[in-house]
C-alpha cells in the first residue's frame, strides 16, 4: 500500500511538470475583467490560430491593466488590450504633456517600448470613465455635465470600480482637485457591479465604462466631462517586442482589427456578451465572419 | 522602510476605516453565527433523530463547500451589494463550526453527571445552564475562535461587492501596481486574524481551566 | 438561460477549469506531504521541535488566504507557481500535525517487538510506524485537500487558473449561471476529495 501511494504521487508530479512545460510554439493573450477586451481576446486567438500553426491561450479576467503589463514583463502573458490613458498610471516616466489623442498613444508607443512591450495602432473606439446617474436623478437635479455635481456631490454615494480611488493622476483625488467635487461615500466594488447598482438606487451615481452596454441598458445617463478631466483612452492591441521577434507572423495579423471596431460595435460586443450572455468565443466568430476575416 | 512609514502615516485614516468596516462585518457575522449555531447544537445533541442530525449538518456543510466568492455574489441579487450580503454570506459560512463545537461539547458531558444533577433535583433550564453548558463552554469557545480567524479571512473578498474591508488595500493596490498597498492591506489583515487568534486563544485557555481536566477540550 | 443550458453549451471550458484547479490543488499537495511528512516524523520523535514546527505551521493556518497569496505574489509575481505555494503552505499544518499524531500512537508492545528483532530507530520508522500512521496521514491530507480546494478559487485574482475564474466571471457579468457553473463544481471537487479520501482512509485501517 504504500509502495502505491508513492508510485501514485510521483506520477501525479511528474504529470505535473510535464504541464508546466510544452509551452514553446503557445502564445498567451491576456484580458482584463471587462467584456470587450475579452472579446477581442478570442477574436485574435481565432485569427492566429486560423493563419498560423501557432497554439493560444486566452487567460481572461486579470484584475487590472497594470496587472496585465506586470504579466507581460514578466513572461507570462505575450499579447492583450490596453487603453492609451493607461500611461498616466505610473508605468514610465513621462517627458512630454500629451494631449491629443495621437499624442498620448505616441507617448504610450515611445514609454512602453522601453519596457519591452509594443503599441500598435487602435481599434477605433474609446473606453473612457464616464460618470452615470439613473435618468430620473439627471432630469430631476438638471445634470448634463460633470460639473453640474458640483452642489449635489456630497450628498451622493458613488460606486467606483477596485481600483479609481487609487489611480494617481486619473484618479479621485486628482479629479477632486480639478473639478473642485467631493462625494458623500464611496463604495468601490467590482466593475460588473456598479450598473446594477445605480439602477437599483444603492448608490447614486457611479464611475463607469463608456463602452459598456448596460449604460443603455438599465436606462442610465452619461455626464459630460465639460473640464476635460480624463485623458483619451483609445483601445488598442499590444504585444511582447520579444514574442513579435520570435513570431513575425504576428506583426501581420495585429493589424487586421485597426480601425475595425467602432465605439458603436464595441457596444454591440459586450451587449451580445453582458446583456445576451452569449459566450465571448461566440461573439468573437460571428464578429470576424461577419467582417471577412474569418470564413 | 522610512518610505513605507511615511506611506503609513499618510493612509492612516483610510486604514482605520477599512479595518471598522471589516470588523463590522466580521464581528456582526460571527455574532449572529453563534446565536443560531449555539441553540441549534444544543437542541440537536439533545436529540436523537439521526435524519435531524443528518440534515442540519448537511445544510450547514454544504454552505462550507461553496467557495466563499460564489456565495458573496450569489446573495447580490436578494440583498443588492454592500455590507448587508457580505455579513449574511459570511454567517452562513460560521454555522458548521459553531455548531459542529456546540454539538461535541454537549455529546461531551458524560451522561453519568447529568443523571446525578437529575436525581438532586435540577430541573431542565439549571441542567443546562449550570452543568451542561459550562462543561462545553471550552468547545464552544473553540469553535469560536477557529470561526473567528476563518470569518475574518473571507472578509477579505467583501470589498469585491462593495463592503470595503482591509481587502479593498490589496485589490486597489493590484489595480495600481502599488506594492505598498498590497504590503498594507495584506500585513493588516495578517495582524488582525493573528491577534483574534491570540486573544481568543487566551479567553479559551482560561475558560478550559476553570473546567475539570477530564473534560478539557481539544480544538477541532 | 440556464444552468443545464449553460454546462451543456460550455462543458469543455468547464472540465478545463476544473482541470486547472485540480492541478493546482495537488501540487500544493504533493509538495506538502513531501515537506509535511518528514517534519512531522520530526515532530514525533523531538518535542521541543515539534512544537516549534507545529506553531509555526499552526501560525501559517491563521493567515487570510487572499493577504497570504497577495503576499506570495509580490516575491513570486502571478499565475501558477505563487498558488501552489500558497496552497502548499495552507496544506502543511494537517499534514504535519496528523503525522506526528499518527506516529505516536503506533502501540508501545509493537515497537518492542521491532526493538526485540534488531531493527534500528530509522528501520522502525519507515517499515513499522509509519505504515501503521497511514490511516492518520490519510485524514490530515483529507483535510487539507478540502481546504486546498477551497483556497484555490481565488486562485484567479492572482493570475492562477482554476473555478475561481467562472464565477469571478459571474460576478462581472452578472451572471449568475456562471457563479453557479464555477462554484458547484469547486463544491463537488471538496465534497468529492473528502469522501474518496475517506474510503482511502478507512481502507487503509
Amino acid at each position: 500500500m504504500k509502495k502505491g501511494l508513492l508510485g501514485t504521487m510521483m506520477l501525479v508530479l511528474s504529470l505535473a511538470l510535464l504541464s508546466a512545460c510544452g509551452s514553446a510554439n503557445k502564445i498567451v493573450i491576456g484580458a482584463q475583467t471587462y467584456s470587450e477586451v475579452k472579446v477581442i481576446a478570442e477574436m485574435y486567438k481565432a485569427l492566429i490560430e486560423d493563419r498560423t500553426d501557432l497554439k493560444v491561450q486566452v487567460k481572461p479576467d486579470l484584475s487590472s491593466s497594470p496587472v496585465v503589463i506586470n504579466a507581460m514583463k514578466s513572461g507570462e502573458v505575450d499579447m492583450a488590450t490596453l487603453y492609451s490613458g493607461e500611461i498616466f498610471n505610473n508605468h514610465f516616466e513621462l517627458k512630454t504633456e500629451p494631449k491629443t489623442r495621437e499624442e498620448v498613444v505616441e507617448a504610450g508607443r515611445e514609454g512602453f517600448a522601453g519596457l519591452g512591450i509594443t503599441w500598435f495602432e487602435p481599434y477605433g473606439f474609446e473606453n473612457t470613465y464616464a460618470f452615470t446617474v439613473r435618468k430620473e436623478v439627471a432630469d430631476q437635479l438638471g445634470l448634463k455635465t460633470i460639473s453640474d455635481l458640483k452642489e449635489h456631490a456630497k450628498n451622493m454615494k458613488l460606486g467606483v470600480d477596485t481600483t479609481w480611488l487609487e489611480r494617481p493622476n486619473d484618479g479621485y483625488k486628482a479629479f477632486s482637485q480639478h473639478y473642485g467635487i467631493e462625494f458623500g461615500q464611496t463604495f468601490p466594488m467590482e466593475i460588473g457591479l456598479v450598473y446594477e447598482a445605480v439602477a437599483n438606487k444603492e448608490v447614486d451615481i457611479v464611475l463607469a465604462y463608456s463602452s459598456d452596454a448596460r449604460i443603455k441598458e438599465f436606462n442610465l445617463v452619461t455626464l459630460t466631462d465639460d473640464k476635460q478631466f480624463f485623458p483619451p483612452y483609445d483601445a488598442l492591441p499590444v504585444a511582447r517586442t520579444k514574442v513579435l521577434e520570435e513570431h513575425p507572423e504576428l506583426k501581420e495579423i495585429i493589424p487586421l482589427l485597426h480601425g475595425k471596431i467602432t465605439l458603436d460595435k464595441a457596444i454591440a460586443l459586450n451587449y451580445e456578451v453582458d446583456v445576451n450572455k452569449r459566450s465571448e468565443r461566440e461573439v468573437a466568430l460571428e464578429f470576424l465572419r461577419k467582417e471577412g476575416l474569418l470564413e | 522602510m522610512s518610505d513605507f512609514f511615511a506611506f503609513l502615516v499618510e493612509r492612516f485614516p483610510d486604514l482605520l476605516k477599512a479595518l471598522q468596516e471589516h470588523l463590522i462585518i466580521s464581528i456582526t457575522a460571527v455574532v449572529l453565527g453563534c446565536l443560531a449555531a449555539v441553540p441549534l447544537g444544543i437542541l440537536l445533541a439533545g436529540n436523537r433523530s439521526k435524519w435531524l442530525h443528518s440534515l442540519v449538518f448537511g445544510i450547514a456543510n454544504i454552505f462550507q463547500t461553496i467557495p466563499s466568492l460564489a456565495l458573496l455574489a450569489l446573495l447580490i441579487p436578494l440583498f443588492g451589494i454592500g455590507t448587508k450580503p457580505a455579513i449574511i454570506a459570511l454567517f452562513l459560512y460560521s454555522l458548521l463550526p459553531i455548531l459542529r463545537n456546540t454539538y461535541a461539547g454537549f455529546t461531551s458531558v458524560d451522561p453519568g453527571v447529568i443523571e446525578s444533577a437529575r436525581g438532586m433535583g435540577y430541573n431542565k433550564a439549571q441542567r443546562l445552564f449550570q452543568i451542561q453548558l459550562p462543561l462545553a463552554f471550552p468547545y464552544i469557545m473553540s469553535g469560536i475562535r477557529v470561526t473567528t480567524v476563518y470569518i475574518i479571512s473571507w472578509t477579505t473578498l467583501a470589498t469585491l461587492i462593495g463592503a470595503g474591508g482591509l481587502g479593498q488595500f490589496i485589490f486597489s493596490g493590484m489595480g495600481v501596481n502599488k506594492k505598498e498597498l498590497i504590503f498594507l492591506g495584506a500585513v493588516s489583515a495578517i495582524l488582525l486574524a493573528l491577534l483574534a487568534d491570540f486573544v481568543l486563544g487566551i479567553v479559551e485557555r482560561r475558560v478550559s481551566r476553570k473546567v475539570k481536566p477530564s473534560q478539557s477540550a481539544s480544538a477541532v | 438561460m440556464n444552468i443545464i443550458e449553460y454546462i451543456q453549451n460550455n462543458w469543455l471550458l468547464l472540465l478545463e477549469l476544473t482541470g486547472g484547479h485540480i492541478l493546482m490543488v495537488v501540487c500544493g499537495l504533493a509538495l506538502a506531504l513531501a515537506v509535511g511528512v518528514p517534519l512531522g516524523m520530526v515532530c514525533a520523535r523531538n518535542e521541543k521541535l515539534g512544537s516549534w514546527i507545529l506553531a509555526g505551521a499552526n501560525i501559517i493556518q491563521v493567515l487570510p488566504s487572499l493577504a497570504l497569496l497577495a503576499l506570495l505574489m509580490l516575491v513570486f509575481g502571478l499565475g501558477f507557481k505563487t498558488v501552489v505555494v500558497g496552497l502548499f503552505l495552507y496544506s502543511l499544518l494537517p499534514i504535519i500535525r496528523n503525522t506526528a499524531v499518527g506516529l505516536q500512537q503506533v502501540d508501545k508492545s509493537i515497537m518492542e517487538a521491532g526493538k526485540g528483532v534488531g531493527m534500528s530507530p530509522l528501520q522502525m520508522l519507515l517499515k513499522v510506524q509509519f505504515p501503521l500512521s497511514l490511516p492518520f496521514l490519510m485524514a490530515g491530507l483529507r483535510v487539507a485537500a478540502v481546504i486546498a480546494i477551497g483556497v484555490a478559487t481565488i486562485a484567479p485574482l492572482i493570475g492562477g487558473e482554476g473555478l475561481g475564474r467562472e464565477i469571478y466571471a459571474g460576478i462581472n457579468y452578472r451572471n449568475d449561471t456562471r457563479i453557479i457553473a464555477g462554484a458547484v463544481p469547486a463544491a463537488l471537487l471538496a465534497i468529492l476529495a473528502d469522501f474518496f479520501l475517506g474510503r482511502l482512509q478507512k481502507k487503509l485501517k
